[in-house]
């Protein structure tokens, strides 16, 4: 059951994070701001070992991550070791420089699915938000991953510059052949988080989005599934995250760091242990970082009472983190928080940067990565 | 979609049945998802292997467990996998 002591679940879900390196320089992405300066990537022996010891675990959905996941040279190699061992292998990519060769590479390595994003639904905005020319390229590449008979997920991420598009971007996934479509509204941790006041959108535009939204999931039944993120800045309650820490999910960072969620990289005096120290098992069942929000017992108020406590589990501890300065505070998205002003004085300060005139986005890249270095 | 009698059941293409030993139950696996089945709908869903009929699961499973009076809980079962898009029926 989630969150409780007693009984502890096995992971069911690895996210493998292969590499921060990426080709592309999206404003809202989760990787670290100090990305650049992190230690060296994990080898292949690394990754099997953990692909091994995850699986054993119990681990059976795997996505490969980053980054830009196809940087790695050896991503055939792994996909094809977990497609042996029994995972479900879903590659989260740009579709940046992935060719025909390689999509049939990984098909026959035994790759399950492929998500693909895309920044917008026209040229100059995707390449724009992406920092980098590859609209036209991102769009070949989906029609060749589904000429190669992979399930396909169109990953869009909503923010107050695209938007507008949705119907658009809706009309580019049916056009596409996507099977599943997520229209993420941007959470803000990392890179979206510093560019919070640029990409927040409005409550009317929200608005309007869901309604398309809501029209298209119904003229699409059975066609195609789409998935429409809510933003939680603008939720009265907290989301479920991780689906309870330590429940469900666990991340293997770049650096072969072991997260309960990926962004828990940035708490405080977290110790976060590595791969390299430590077995799955380990991490998984003893260390600090993967109990320290398992069950109620590191509650406070208004969380310690609250009859919806075993719903949101108190919500996201890094975005407490990130807007009151404590983990262990409730998430602030929730209205119940004493800290709730924090979202809302967010929403206020996006809607004025978005009436004076767009302050730069900071684009997700080594240089700017460096600017974060301590 | 709603239930073709005649047509034989088999699960949709990009999802997958597994046994997982580390959690003693049968999974649904597909993009980014997974759905722990309890042991009724994972004895269906073995049983759309792509030649076997909604009458055909019936009586199967009828057999298998001694029992009579199961058509209702298993169509109901195939519809809501249909209307999920676990399962697909050619046409």
């Amino acid at each position: 059951m989630a969150g409780s002591h007693n009984k502890l679940s096995p992971p069911r879900w690895l996210l493998a994070e292969l590499t921060y390196s990426c080709p592309l320089q999206c404003p809202y992405c989760s990787n670290p701001l100090d990305y650049a300066q992190l230690s060296s990537e994990l080898s292949t022996d690394d990754w099997k070992r953990v692909l091994k010891q995850s699986r054993e675990m119990g681990a059976v959905q795997l996505g490969f991550s980053g980054g830009e996941p196809l940087v790695r040279k050896d991503l055939v190699e792994l996909v094809d070791y977990s497609h042996e061992l029994g995972y479900y292998t879903n590659l989260i990519t740009s579709g940046y420089n992935m060719d025909e060769a390689k999509i049939i590479a990984l098909k026959e390595a035994g790759l399950d699915h492929i998500q693909i994003s895309l920044q917008a639904s026209s040229k100059e905005l995707n390449d724009f938000i992406a920092g980098t020319e590859s609209f036209e390229h991102k769009k070949e590449t989906a029609k060749l991953i589904k000429k190669h008979g992979y399930p396909m997920v169109l990953c869009v991420v909503l923010h107050r510059q695209n938007i507008h598009q949705m119907k658009d971007i809706l009309d580019m996934a049916i056009e596409l052949g996507a099977d599943f479509v997520e229209l993420a509204n941007t959470q803000y941790y990392g890179w979206a988080h510093h560019n919070r006041d640029q990409l927040m959108p409005s409550q009317e535009q929200l608005q309007n989005a869901e309604v398309i939204a809501k029209e298209y999931q119904a003229s699409q039944q059975g066609r195609m599934k789409i998935y429409y993120v809510v933003p939680d800045y603008y939720e009265g309650r907290p989301k479920a995250c991780m689906n309870g820490w330590g429940t469900t999910f666990l991340t293997i960072a770049p650096d072969g760091l072991a997260l309960p969620c990926h962004s828990a990289r940035q708490l405080p005096n977290f110790d976060c242990p590595s791969v390299r120290d430590h077995s799955i098992s380990d991490i998984w069942n003893t260390s600090t970082a993967f109990n320290y929000f398992r069950g109620n017992d590191w509650m406070k108020e208004p969380c310690k009472s609250c009859p919806e406590k075993e719903k949101d589990f108190g919500g996201c501890h890094c975005q407490a983190f990130l807007l009151t300065g404590d983990a262990k505070n409730a998430d602030p998205v929730c209205d119940l928080s004493p800290q709730h002003h924090t979202v809302t004085d967010a929403i206020e300060q996006a809607s004025k940067t978005s009436q004076t005139g767009e302050k730069a986005l900071l684009f997700r890249n080594t240089k700017n990565s460096k600017l974060f270095n301590h | 979609m709603s239930l073709l009698t005649d047509q034989a059941l088999q699960i949709a293409p990009g999802y997958r049945l597994q046994w997982e030993s580390a959690q003693n139950m049968f999974v649904l696996l597909y993009p980014e998802g997974l759905i722990e089945l309890n042991q009724s709908s994972a004895e269906i869903l073995q049983m759309c292997n792509g030649s076997n009929t909604q009458a055909d699961i019936i009586q199967a499973l009828e057999i298998k467990f001694e029992t009579t009076g199961l058509e209702n809980d298993i169509v109901n079962f195939l519809n809501i996998a249909l209307d999920n898009g676990w399962l697909t029926q050619q046409t």
